[in-house]
């Protein structure tokens, strides 16, 4: 469904990914680890359409993204729940999730049904409904970044460090959802630092360090590879 | 009650304007007209500065073209104003979308200097463009609304239909403010790369909320020429952009009501204070200073602070 090709991306004169070819099939759950610095949001970032690629391609379906809007690609499909959430803080739970919508909304169809399948997903933002972006808690601010991007009815998630600045135990609820949201059929690729649990939804992953693809392999392939258990899994 | 706010602010606009003008002397009721003219500049600008968060010096050029276009196409075409007034609101909504493309590719500072510089020019453009627009001479002699036998030709009567012009604008903008085109502007506002990742076209928000917020201002300068039946070069320049600014702040940033109740106030104040001589001009420059630092929400924002305090139940937005 998504593969890059020697991607390669630079901010001015530093490289931070150096020619990255990974892919993602429909109905995977698919997970990048690595350490901070590592490339896992620029590339993220990148097929969102949020950095300009210096090199190499980026297809989704087939089709080249090349330099797309990034609006115009998630109107194709590809919906992020971008790093430190970015909820819109003066706008309420509901309105947040409408927006979500903006992408395939036209005149006169209703979002009700989405943002029923989204509440019972997370009957938390159902209780929080009316109430402003800024005064949720950042487990409730890291499920409506992710309720928002299925309001887009993506046909690919990014989720990016969902766990990030979450007590373990919320952390944990988080990817529950995930995993929930991935059985429902959903082609799904995460970053995440916590690979623990991003190994646990994930189907296979890639670990990247310095921008570059150091290893692949399935989900548990990965956990019993010596190289992650040391850096990444700390057994 | 929330669903119902545009209603109930258009009703109170008109009956509370309805009232002032049985009550009101003369000299006051212009002062009133003028208030609801520049209300409805403030409107507009509240889309471009208050929702989609575009900071505008250039709001007074807006009004200046509506203003010119109504007076050119009825003294020297001899349109009829009902016609005029359309076709200035087009004009310039056109003329602001034209520009908006390159200038809203600038950000913050750089948009607000750019601005600003389109208004000067836009002074100096109808000061020496003397065949078109009489130079600083300006343009007099444009005729009187009426409405079948009716002329707006006295300030109670032009009040009425200014009223109802104001009402009718505060109505579409709340509705405007409350749909997705509204929540998508202050997405823009608040984040712009989360904006893009919800999928929403930012160039096209913003070009849309500056269009807006032109239109308005036309609608406002028509108005203007209308009921003074006279412009000039001075009426339109960049302070005014500078007070229809000073206006939504005092009223309170991304609220209609607010943008009413600031255009009023700061309409009436320099006549109530008239006895500070220029010494005004320091009251006004504190008083703008206090609101900003300790009423960020503007006079509006009043309300919600009350109602924390335990003055009601629930703390509501404003509309």
């Amino acid at each position: 469904m998504l593969a890059t090709d020697n991607l390669v991306v630079a901010y001015g004169g530093s490289v931070a990914l150096h020619g990255i070819s990974m892919h993602v099939g429909s109905g995977e759950t698919v997970a990048l680890i690595g350490a901070n610095g590592a490339g896992k949001t620029t590339l993220l970032r990148g097929i969102s359409g949020l950095n300009p690629i210096r090199s190499g391609s980026i297809r989704f379906d087939g089709q080249t993204l090349g330099t797309l809007a990034s609006e115009k690609r998630v109107r194709l499909g590809i919906a992020q729940a971008p790093e430190g959430r970015r909820i819109f803080p003066g706008l309420t739970v509901e309105e947040n999730l409408i927006l979500g919508t903006t992408p395939w909304r036209r005149w006169g169809q209703s979002p009700a049904k989405d943002l029923e399948r989204v509440f019972d997903l997370f009957p938390r933002l159902k209780e929080r409904r009316t109430q402003l972006g800024w005064s949720l808690s950042g487990g409730e601010q890291q499920m409506l970044a992710i309720g928002r991007a299925l309001m887009a009815r993506p046909r690919l998630l990014l989720l990016d460090e969902p766990s990030l600045g979450l007590a373990p135990r919320l952390a944990e609820e988080v990817y529950e959802r995930i995993r929930e949201i991935a059985a429902a059929g959903l082609t799904i690729l995460v970053v995440e630092q916590n690979t623990v649990l991003a190994l646990a939804v994930a189907d296979r992953g890639y670990v990247l360090e310095n921008g570059r693809v150091v290893l692949e392999g399935s989900a548990a392939e990965l956990k019993q590879d010596a190289r992650v258990r040391e850096a990444y899994l700390g057994r | 009650m929330r669903r119902y706010d545009s209603l109930i602010i258009a009703a109170a606009i008109v009956v509370l304007g309805g009232l002032l003008s049985l009550v009101l002397a003369d000299y006051r009721l212009r002062l009133l007209n003028v208030s609801v003219i520049s209300a409805i500049a403030v409107i507009g600008f509240n889309f471009a500065f208050g929702l989609a968060g575009l900071i505008s010096l250039g709001h007074a050029a807006f009004v200046g073209l509506g203003a010119y276009t109504l007076a050119i196409l009825t003294t020297a075409l001899g349109w009829s104003p009902w016609l005029a007034i359309p076709v200035a609101i087009l004009v310039t909504t056109v003329f602001a979308g034209m520009i908006g493309y390159p200038l809203l590719r600038l950000r913050g500072h750089y948009l607000a200097l750019a601005t600003l510089g389109l208004n000067v020019s836009f002074t100096i453009v109808v000061t020496n463009w003397i065949t078109l627009t009489g130079g600083t001479n300006g343009i007099s002699g444009i005729p009187e609304l009426r409405l079948g036998g009716f002329a707006f030709n006295d300030e109670r009567r032009f009040l009425w239909l200014g009223l109802v012009l104001l009402a009718l604008c505060a109505a579409f903008a709340i509705t405007l403010q409350r749909s997705r085109h509204g929540r998508a502007m202050m997405a823009v506002r608040d984040d712009e790369t989360a904006a893009r990742m919800t999928g929403i076209d930012v160039t096209r928000v913003k070009i849309t909320a500056l269009c807006l917020s032109a239109a308005f201002a036309a609608l406002s300068g028509t108005l203007f020429a209308a009921h003074v039946r006279f412009v000039a070069p001075e009426d339109f320049n960049y302070a005014h952009s500078i007070i229809y600014l000073a206006m939504l702040i005092v009223g309170g940033e991304g609220a209609v009501a607010g943008a009413v109740i600031g255009a009023a106030l700061l309409t009436f104040l320099p006549e109530w204070l008239r006895f500070l001589g220029d010494a005004y001009l320091a009251f006004f420059g504190l008083m703008l200073l206090a609101i900003l630092v300790f009423l960020p929400t503007g006079l509006v924002g009043l309300t919600g602070r009350l109602r924390r305090l335990g003055w009601g139940a629930k703390v509501e937005r404003t509309p």
